[in-house]
């Protein structure tokens, strides 16, 4: 008799977590902007948090599983775009910038790792956790980007030394993988051949989705709108593929973005906005970013978290200042990119999240080190960028809220 | 009041001109908001004649020296142009050539950061903004002020040319406008723009002058945007019509054709300056900017109707021997070889969109071709 009528409770459903968590998000972010005039990602990140584990615990670590799938797409949007952020053709033209990017990486890969080690950290965990560090988190940076339409050479050279430190960490991380299988006594065969497996595998995947991407434009013509299908048509595949495969999501995509920047020779791309679709993906992503931080994790990281933050400004800010300077655009300039390398959050979770799935006590561990850290920068790290890009005199009005 | 407005004499068929250029992204290759930072590593580097900002911040402007030959002027521009483009290639932005940016949106721009041109936002409101066009400026200089002003009445009949021989400004705002010059429509909504009045010294110059200061209307001769205008600070004639061209080869060989035309009017003297010049004005403007060559020219002496391109290359005809006096003869064989093969800017980049089917594209190879991409990145 009552068989139409759904069980109580009723079983949650993604799409009814996706779409609660928007509004949630959106909620949390006008809030944000308006009452403090704060960034809006911040809001989002608040909102998860009091929804997440450090608050009312209603997103908790199943659902936030479950919601996955939507970080997973809002983080391959962002690696794709960032992707397409990084040229080539610039970097040689300005050498400076990719020894800038370079160095900022090593340099405070370095400091994280020596900190980490100084403070009783083990030297595995440290490795893991310094080349987390390195990345800067490249759904901030273009999404406030985004919201303060930046435009001009603190913007366009901050996204290009994220891109730089992200393809550093993700390099720097998958061959630590060896080292990880190594102390869990994998075999030598597993130790060596899935680093090469991932990264390979990974790079092949985004390659053939530039390849379909530029098959299928061939086809079409120049027609934006139908561009705009395919493109997110292919990133969402890759994504799935991906996960088949075992392969990284995160290197894939941004492969397939630098590969459509620099080897598009006969131009047959067309330039597509997803800035529309990402907003929605990118207010998931930090809702749920938020969701996963927990604020005992702060003090149980401590000094420990404490100090990573530290070096890893210390690193970044010491090789940017000393370096940038020889690009000769105008003086402040490389100040401005220090605060804009500073936030780290959704990325670092997600590769946090990929070394989980092989051995989940190595992962409590590094995830002390690492949320703590992004408790912090994932809140801070928003201003920093609005203040290095509205000083910048980039924003689309400077001083105004967009 | 009018010790102010001293005509400062230069020598005769002297030459200079102004360009105003496009700032793209390399990206998708919409306008950029570089040129602070652009200006700034120009001047850094060094470079010959002048580099100054103009009302947004995509737009950036290049003046030559003062020049006798059309030779000297090309190889400035040239110079000029590779400073430009290494200051660019490290930055990552484009320059382009064209009387508008096919499709950038006017209201993303945002104001150079100065105070005339805040004032001007000011006053114009989102007129400021949709100025966002690239025009070329050329200057003749003059001995008098009255020469000035002869001049100046006798160059306005050929103003239908120098649109025809600089349009390039077919797209605007993402749309093919079906003009060959687009960009002078956006000019005519200033309430300053078109002719000068009709007065036959500078002394009457002057006393106009001095009415519309009083009016509070004007401060300086900056405020009034005619197509043709004495510029007595520079002790010279300027052109304000032409569109920017794609290549600086092509803007140094319109420099040499108001040349030639303002030594054949000034030695011949042919006519006297004519009221029914201006009466045609508009009409002719029109014709030329919206067919190009291939408009209607009615002659205000003659009363004939002729298409734009024939008065064009009966012209070049009649300047033949005073560019080989200022040796620029060359240049003009080249606008003649364009007119003849009806080749055009606007044509370019109407078949640049036609062959790509994306007006990205189109401002791509503009660039490329302003940028001569010969140059070795520096």
């Amino acid at each position: 008799m009552s068989t139409f009528l759904p069980q109580f409770p009723p079983p949650a459903s993604p799409l009814a977590l996706f779409g609660l968590l928007l509004i949630a998000g959106v909620i949390g972010g006008e809030l944000a902007h308006r009452v403090a005039r704060l960034p809006r990602i911040v809001g989002y990140v608040v909102t998860g948090m009091v929804l997440g584990a450090s608050g009312f615990n209603v997103l908790d670590a199943k659902l936030v599983d479950e919601a996955w799938i939507f970080v997973e797409i809002a983080l391959g949007l962002v690696l794709f775009e960032l992707g397409l952020r990084l040229d080539f053709a610039w970097l040689r033209r300005d050498r400076w910038l990719l020894a800038t990017g370079l160095a900022e990486s090593a340099l405070s890969y370095a400091l994280m790792y020596f900190a980490l080690v100084f403070l009783d950290v083990g030297s595995l965990h440290a490795a893991v956790a310094a080349a987390i560090g390195v990345s800067t988190s490249p759904a901030v940076v273009m999404l406030v980007a985004q919201e303060l339409r930046a435009e001009g050479q603190v913007t366009e050279r901050a996204l290009n030394l994220v891109a730089i430190n992200s393809v550093v960490a993700f390099v720097l991380s998958t061959m630590l993988l060896s080292w990880i299988h190594h102390e869990y006594r994998a075999s030598w065969t597993v130790a060596v051949l899935h680093p090469i497996y991932l990264f390979s595998g990974s790079l092949l995947l985004g390659y053939a989705a530039f390849l379909a991407a530029l098959w299928m434009s061939r086809w079409i013509g120049k027609r934006a709108d139908a561009h705009f299908v395919v493109l997110l048509a292919l990133i969402i595949a890759s994504i799935g593929v991906a996960r088949m495969l075992e392969l990284s999501a995160l290197i894939a995509l941004l492969v397939f973005g630098v590969f459509s920047r620099n080897y598009d020779e006969r131009h047959d791309l067309v330039a597509v906005d997803l800035s529309v679709v990402g907003q929605l993906f990118f207010v998931v992503l930090f809702v749920v970013g938020g969701a996963r931080l927990e604020l005992f994790e702060l003090a149980a990281g401590g000094t420990v978290a404490l100090a990573y933050i530290l070096a890893r400004f210390a690193g970044k800010s010491l090789a940017v200042m000393s370096l940038a300077p020889f690009s000769r655009v105008r003086p402040g300039v490389a100040g401005m990119l220090c605060l804009a390398l500073t936030p780290m959050s959704g990325m670092a979770l997600a590769m946090v999240q990929g070394t989980a799935s092989l051995y989940p006590e190595f992962t409590a561990r590094l995830s002390t080190i690492v949320l703590s850290a992004a408790v912090v920068l994932e809140l801070f790290g928003p201003l920093a960028v609005q203040f290095a890009f509205r000083h910048a005199g980039e924003a689309k009005d400077p001083g105004e809220q967009p | 009041m009018s010790g102010n407005l001293e005509f400062k004499a230069s020598a005769a068929l002297t030459i200079g001109t102004e360009l105003e250029l496009q700032i793209l992204n390399s990206r998708d290759y919409n306008l950029a908001r570089d040129a602070a930072d652009l200006i700034g590593l120009i001047e850094k580097n060094g470079h010959p004649g002048a580099v100054k900002p103009e009302i947004t911040e995509s737009m950036i402007e290049l003046n030559s020296s003062v020049h006798q030959r059309h030779e000297t002027l090309a190889a400035e521009l040239r110079e000029l142009r590779d400073a430009v483009v290494r200051a660019a290639e490290r930055l990552n932005v484009r320059i382009a050539g064209g009387g508008s940016h096919p499709f950038h949106n006017w209201n993303d721009r945002r104001v150079y950061p100065t105070e005339r041109f805040k004032q001007i936002l000011e006053l114009y409101g989102y007129l400021a903004k949709q100025f966002t066009i690239f025009g070329q400026h050329v200057h003749v200089g003059c001995p008098t002020g009255d020469e000035a002003i002869y001049l100046v009445h006798m160059l306005s009949r050929y103003v239908p040319h120098f649109i025809a021989l600089s349009a390039s400004s077919p797209f605007q705002q993402g749309e093919d406008t079906s003009y060959q010059s687009s960009r002078l429509n956006t000019v005519s909504a200033f309430p300053l723009s078109g002719q000068m009045p009709f007065v036959h010294s500078w002394g009457e110059f002057i006393e106009y002058f001095n009415k519309m200061r009083g009016y509070g209307i004007v401060e300086s001769m900056k405020d009034f945007y005619w197509d043709v205008r004495p510029k007595p600070e520079y002790g010279t004639v300027e052109v304000r019509v032409f569109d920017t061209p794609l290549t600086v080869e092509r803007a140094a060989a319109l420099v040499a054709y108001v040349q030639s035309l303002a030594r054949h009017l000034l030695s011949d003297r042919p006519r006297a300056p004519s009221r029914d010049v201006y009466t045609l004005h508009n009409y002719n403007r029109f014709q030329a900017c919206r067919y190009g060559l291939q408009g209607v020219f009615i002659d205000g002496y003659t009363e004939r109707h002729v298409s734009l391109r024939d008065d064009v290359l009966e012209t070049l005809s009649i300047l033949a021997p005073h560019a080989a006096e200022l040796g620029a003869g060359a240049a003009l064989e080249d606008i003649a070889g364009h007119v003849r093969a009806d080749a055009s800017d606007a044509k370019w980049l109407r078949e640049a969109y036609r062959e790509r089917g994306s007006l990205n594209d189109v401002a791509r190879m503009q660039s490329d071709r302003w940028m001569g991409r010969a140059v070795a990145p520096g």
